[in-house]
């Protein structure tokens, strides 16, 4: 019988490159929206038409108790009896870095998804990194790149992939500087807790993280029935059941109790938290990413959550 | 014989074992190779398939439990034979052929057959004559013949109920064999040797080229020799040829019909060749035991058959006396009933009364009832007794207190006694206790050793009369009978002139009082010894015998009648087989083996050259069931063990399952439903635990109200003095109906004898005779102590004339007045004369005999128990009679209020005495103890 999940080898990162714009076409652009301003004074490309760091003119409005004196506009408040403050259009531009995990675990496919998730979470990451560099983002992917801030971030992105293939596990954040997003996209099988180990210190740095979690069907349904060996593509353990079917109940409820554990992990941190399975078109992962990164969960569809 | 014990039918199939590597291989392979899966979250999985692991190969002993059921299964299809015959005769001679047709070869008789022909005919396919001889048969022809000849004989014989005797057959042998020697001589043994013989040595001596004995194992050749009618059970002997191992076998006891009604078993140990067993059976059911045998052993020497002489007797025993429960060594039926026990079936009445007790025996249809110490019996009963008797029962009476006061025309006593009893020995008496004289030659006692340590003190003594000698069966040295008989009717009665308990002799607590009394109940059996134990020969037709498969058939064949010499066991012959001789109303059962029988192997020490050999239908035997058995356990275990390893029983589930099966089980032993009474109270318990709650003193209601007024006030009276002065408190006086009323809820009755009052009822009279009898005491009151002056001389009052007349009908003791050291005048008060309302009557109570020589410093005599019955005329209810303010009713005569204070006193004696007994005179020891003590 022929095995339902084997290892496919690494995706190009052409092939990789030219689906994640295809995708990336489908999604409009990407304005972060930024709850903590970055204190940076790289600009952005076009101003945020709100009030905050910049160098144009935005709106003068009643000084009110409590805010810097040193604030006062004092040229204008001289016209009238009001003290005003001028406020300056926010005109930063924001980093995003953004990581796809490319552990032997995530070179798999079964006959139940329809790509391998090493390739869903590389068109993810690329197709972000398009989106985002439409809006005039800073991408970056720690250890591999430093954040840019191009129309061309995409393919740039691929070509560092290309040339310094991504580290395993979870990323080094000796790049990571300042507070900015990032976008994790993983299959997250380790225990919570360890990988909880590694996240904690970041979302204590300020950063504000976005977890892609990538799930095979065969993952999650566990299709399997008679005397099974399993293998682990990454340990090489092996594990034998003599009879598979009747581990089906148990072993989705210990895999989605994993997951939960872990999204509410991630939630109380702030972060986000998105399943993605790869029989589903990347598209519906592409959204939520886009909709937290905007601001607008509440508008993705399933309540921001596929 | 090749070097194996076995030969296999279809060996071409052993080639299959060549198969076992491959199975091996196949078996090693197992379970199926897992389907590979790669699997990231292999660890998630891991956490919950930790309890599934299972190996990946079959442990090696599982492997070659499996090789083995294999192996099994091969070598059970290629048909193994154990033991397969081989044979050749030797061809120097003809073939001599001597073959056992006793009782021992019934069962494997087609067996011996087999062999015996197959011995015919290999001589057949050798061209050798052949001579046979049965050594069951009574004439011999040992001459060598054709082997159509010997077949025609084989065909004809069969097996005999008797043991055989090989001698002749043996010696036809031999002269048979006078010119020429036989080639082979083949014995066909049933493995038992003959009294007094060496066959194998005699056959060696026919000087044969071979010599073979065919023999059986002779492992179930087992004989019943003896039974014996035990206490409890019919005790069966047996006896067996191989003595190597334990053995147990059932045995079934039979009825006439044949139908099985009881069984046990006889269990042999190792090593023993007889042993003894059981069959626990009540008695009823013993008598109907005909035929004992050994189940599924069909040979008439494990058939035991039983007739007349097995059967226990029943025996009924009543006592006069009314102290039985409370001190059983005074009781006289304590001596009988253990001398008796072992021998015969004992009932007892559950009533006191006689009335109703000695129908209610009869009833029962006893052989033989024992009365101790009764002196008279109800009148209605006399006319039963006797009609029971003439219909064969017989009648043992003992002597006692009650007997010796009977008067003379008692009829059933077998010679006229003198009234009273004789003393032998004591202070008024040169008289020495007597020892017993030899026992007479007609008696059922002779042949027993005369006693020399049996001492007679008392007996009652019988008038002479000439046939007095013959009556006889046991005398004292002196000559005065002991035990004297007569025949009445079919029925006997038979007297032993001394009582039952150890009072008057010695001989209760001899070993020939059980000797005496087990041969006197022997002769209450129908048959036999009835004519008092003289000889007599007789001569039994054939009725049914045993057939060799030991069962009892009708046909008699040439058997001759039975000589019966007593003293002498018939023994079973080839005239006499055994079975059953006389008619159905009475035979004689004649056993295969004598008694103490045993069965011996053949001598093997004289044998000479000789080979033995199985008989081989007997021992070839096909290994294939055992093998396939075997295979198929196999198979169990490793469906067992596939179980286990596949976790069916530890898993939570399963288990919980188990438990609570277990739980289940134990709980329906465990758990009993609440004990659910049936509601058995009557309407009158209330008034019968009010009775007992408290004691009441009671009267009796004799119809006339005067009377009955003044004892209820009374006893009142008493009953207010009781309270007063003694912690006894009596409820109030109850009135008693005799002839109705339950009267053994009262400690005492006082009846106040009134001439004029209806005579009570022969049934009341009986009914008072049982409340006597069973521990109660009425104190008969006639009132008359100054009326009888009148009549000078001897004259008796009315009220006297009644209480005669009233006790005509009961059995009472000797009486005597109360002795000035009797308990009754110490029991409370210390008294010298019991006054009423008059005084100067005496207070007559039961006599004590026996402690007259008892050393006279003794303040206070110890009698035992308490008498059932006082006497006096002085009118106590009058003393005590009291209205309602304590008033006295009638003045004392002479008119004197310390007369009526003794009359009080006389009244609080007689209660403590009737509730304590003798306790008062054990008191007297308080002196001697406290200074023991140092105080």
């Amino acid at each position: 019988m022929a095995s339902i999940g084997h290892i496919v080898a690494r995706t190009p990162a052409g092939e990789v490159l030219s689906r994640a714009q295809q995708r990336a076409m489908l999604v409009p652009d990407c304005l972060v929206e930024a709850r903590r301003i970055a204190n940076t004074v790289i600009s952005g490309w076009h101003g945020r038409r709100k009030r905050g760091i910049g160098e144009n003119f935005w709106q003068f409005r009643p000084y009110s108790d409590g805010e810097s004196l040193s604030r006062i506009d004092w040229r204008r408040s001289a016209r009238d009896d009001h003290t005003y403050v001028r406020d300056r259009e926010w005109e930063a531009a924001h980093t995003i870095w953004l990581w796809a995990d490319l552990s032997p675990s995530m070179m798999y496919k079964s006959t139940l998804g329809s790509v391998s998730k090493e390739s869903r979470a590389l068109v993810l990451m690329l197709a972000l990194a398009e989106i985002l560099a439409r809006s005039g983002e800073r991408i970056g992917c720690p250890g591999v790149m430093e954040p840019i801030s191009a129309r061309n971030a995409a393919e740039r992105l691929a070509t560092a992939i290309m040339l310094s293939p991504l580290a395993e596990g979870l990323p080094e954040t000796g790049m990571i500087r300042s507070a900015s997003d990032l976008v994790l996209i993983g299959d997250f099988l380790d225990p919570t807790d360890r990988i909880m180990e590694r996240l904690g210190p970041l979302a204590r740095r300020g950063l504000r993280g976005h977890v892609v979690e990538i799930a095979d069907p065969a993952e999650e349904v566990f299709p399997y029935a008679g005397r099974t060996e399993f293998s682990d593509p990454e340990t090489g353990q092996k594990l034998t059941a003599g009879r598979a079917e009747i581990l089906r109940e148990d072993y989705q409820r210990a895999y989605l109790a994993r997951r939960e554990s872990l999204g509410v992990t991630l939630r109380h941190l702030g972060w986000t938290f998105t399943p993605h399975r790869t029989d589903r078109p990347a598209s519906e992962a592409l959204v939520a990413v886009h909709m937290y990164l905007s601001g607008m969960p509440g508008r993705a569809p399933h309540g921001g959550q596929l | 014989m090749t070097g194996l014990p076995f030969l296999f039918a279809n060996p071409a199939l052993l080639a299959a074992l060549i198969a076992l590597p491959v199975i091996w291989w196949l078996l090693r392979m197992t379970p199926p190779k897992p389907a590979a899966e790669v699997f990231p979250p292999l660890r998630i999985l891991a956490s919950v398939l930790k309890r599934e692991e299972t190996p990946s190969k079959s442990p090696w002993w599982l492997t070659l439990l499996r090789m083995l059921m294999a192996a099994a299964v091969i070598l059970a299809i290629a048909d193994p034979v154990v033991n397969p015959r081989q044979n050749t005769l030797a061809t120097g001679g003809p073939l001599a052929i001597v073959v056992d047709n006793s009782w021992a070869t019934a069962t494997d008789w087609e067996q011996r057959v087999d062999a015996v022909s197959t011995l015919i005919d290999d001589a057949e396919a050798r061209d050798l004559a052949v001579s046979i001889a049965f050594t069951g048969d009574r004439q011999h022809d040992a001459t060598p013949g054709s082997a159509a000849t010997a077949r025609n004989r084989l065909a004809a014989a069969a097996p005999i109920p008797l043991a055989v005797d090989r001698g002749q057959a043996i010696a036809a042998l031999k002269t048979a064999f006078e010119g020429t020697k036989p080639g082979t001589l083949a014995f066909v043994s049933d493995g038992i040797e003959a009294t007094d013989q060496k066959t194998m040595a005699a056959l060696a001596e026919v000087g044969a080229a071979e010599l073979r004995l065919i023999e059986a194992d002779g492992s179930r050749t087992v004989a019943l020799t003896d039974t014996s009618n035990g206490s409890t059970g019919m005790s069966v002997t047996a006896t067996r040829l191989r003595k190597d191992g334990a053995l147990t076998l059932p045995i079934v006891a039979y009825d006439t019909r044949g139908r099985a009604i009881a069984d046990g078993q006889v269990a042999f140990a190792a090593g023993d060749g007889v042993a003894k067993g059981s069959i626990e059976a009540p008695f009823e059911l013993r008598n109907d035991f005909a035929r004992i045998g050994i189940e599924n052993a069909a040979t008439a020497g494990s058939v035991h058959l039983l007739d007349d002489g097995f059967r226990r007797r029943r025996v009924a025993l009543l006592s006069g006396e009314a102290r039985d429960l409370s001190q059983p060594l005074l009781s006289p039926l304590y001596y009988i009933n253990r001398a008796l026990a072992p021998y015969a079936d004992l009932v007892q009445p559950h009533e006191t009364d006689l009335a109703v007790a000695i129908p209610e025996l009869l009833e029962q249809k006893p052989s033989v009832l024992i009365m101790a110490d009764i002196g008279r019996l109800p009148e209605e009963i006399y006319p039963k007794l006797s009609k029971w008797i003439d219909n064969g029962g017989m009648l043992i009476r003992f002597a006692g207190p009650r007997l010796a006061a009977a008067p003379a025309d008692d009829p059933l006593v077998p010679v006229t006694l003198r009234q009273g009893e004789r003393a032998l020995g004591g202070a008024l008496s040169w008289s020495e206790p007597q020892p017993l004289a030899d026992y007479p030659a007609n008696s059922p006692f002779a042949g027993m050793a005369r006693p020399n340590d049996i001492l007679v003190k008392r007996q009652v003594l019988a008038e002479p009369t000439a046939d007095l000698a013959e009556r006889t069966w046991a005398s004292l040295a002196d000559g005065t009978p002991l035990v004297t008989t007569s025949a009445r009717g079919a029925g006997r009665i038979i007297l032993f002139h001394v009582s039952a308990e150890a009072t008057w002799s010695n001989l209760p607590i001899s070993g020939d009082f059980v000797e005496m009394l087990r041969r006197s109940v022997q002769l209450s059996r129908g048959g036999g010894v009835a004519n008092e134990g003289k000889a007599q020969q007789q001569t039994l037709a054939p009725y049914r015998l045993l057939n060799a498969d030991g069962v009892l058939v009708a046909e008699t064949g040439n058997a001759r009648p039975l000589d019966v010499i007593p003293g002498k066991a018939p023994v079973a012959t080839a005239e006499n087989p055994p079975g059953l001789y006389g008619s159905e109303d009475g035979f004689t059962a004649l056993n295969l083996l004598p008694r103490n029988a045993e069965l011996q192997p053949i001598d093997m020490t004289a044998a000479g050259a000789h080979t033995v050999q199985q008989l081989a239908g007997s021992e070839s035997w096909s290994l294939k069931p055992a093998l396939f058995t075997l295979a198929l356990l196999l198979l169990l275990v490793d469906a067992l063990i596939v179980l286990f390893l596949g976790g069916a029983f530890s898993r939570p589930r399963a288990a919980k399952a188990m438990t609570a099966a277990l739980l289940l089980a134990a709980s329906a032993f465990l758990v009993s439903p609440p004990d659910v009474l049936a509601d058995d109270s009557r309407p009158e318990d209330a008034a019968i635990l009010e009775r007992l709650d408290t004691t009441h003193l009671a009267y009796v209601v004799t119809g006339e109200s005067e009377v009955d007024r003044l004892s209820d006030r009374g006893l009142m009276g008493l009953t207010d003095f009781l309270t007063y002065r003694t912690t006894l408190e009596p409820g109030t006086p109850v009135g008693l109906d005799i002839a109705k009323d339950e009267l053994s809820f009262y400690p005492i009755i006082y009846w106040p004898v009134s001439a004029s009052a209806p005579m009570p009822s022969p049934q009341a009279v009986s009914r008072i005779d049982a409340y006597m009898r069973a521990g109660g005491t009425v104190l008969f009151d006639t009132r008359d102590q100054f009326s009888s002056l009148g009549a000078a001389s001897g004259g008796t009052s009315p009220n006297t004339e009644r209480l005669q007349a009233i006790l005509a009908n009961l059995d009472i003791p000797p009486l005597e007045p109360v002795p000035t050291d009797h308990v009754l005048t110490k029991a409370f008060y210390l008294l010298s004369n019991f006054p009423g309302r008059y005084t100067g009557s005496p207070l007559w109570i039961e006599a004590q005999l026996d402690n007259r020589e008892e050393a006279s410093n003794r303040p206070a005599r110890s009698g035992d128990g308490v008498t059932p019955i006082m006497i006096t005329g002085n009118d106590f209810a009058g003393a005590w009679a009291v209205d309602a303010n304590g008033i006295a009713l009638l003045p004392t005569v002479p008119p004197d209020e310390m007369q009526r204070e003794y009359a009080f006193r006389s009244g609080v004696n007689i209660m403590m005495y009737m509730l304590t007994g003798n306790y008062k005179a054990d008191q007297v020891h308080v002196p001697a103890l406290l200074e023991r003590l140092g105080q």
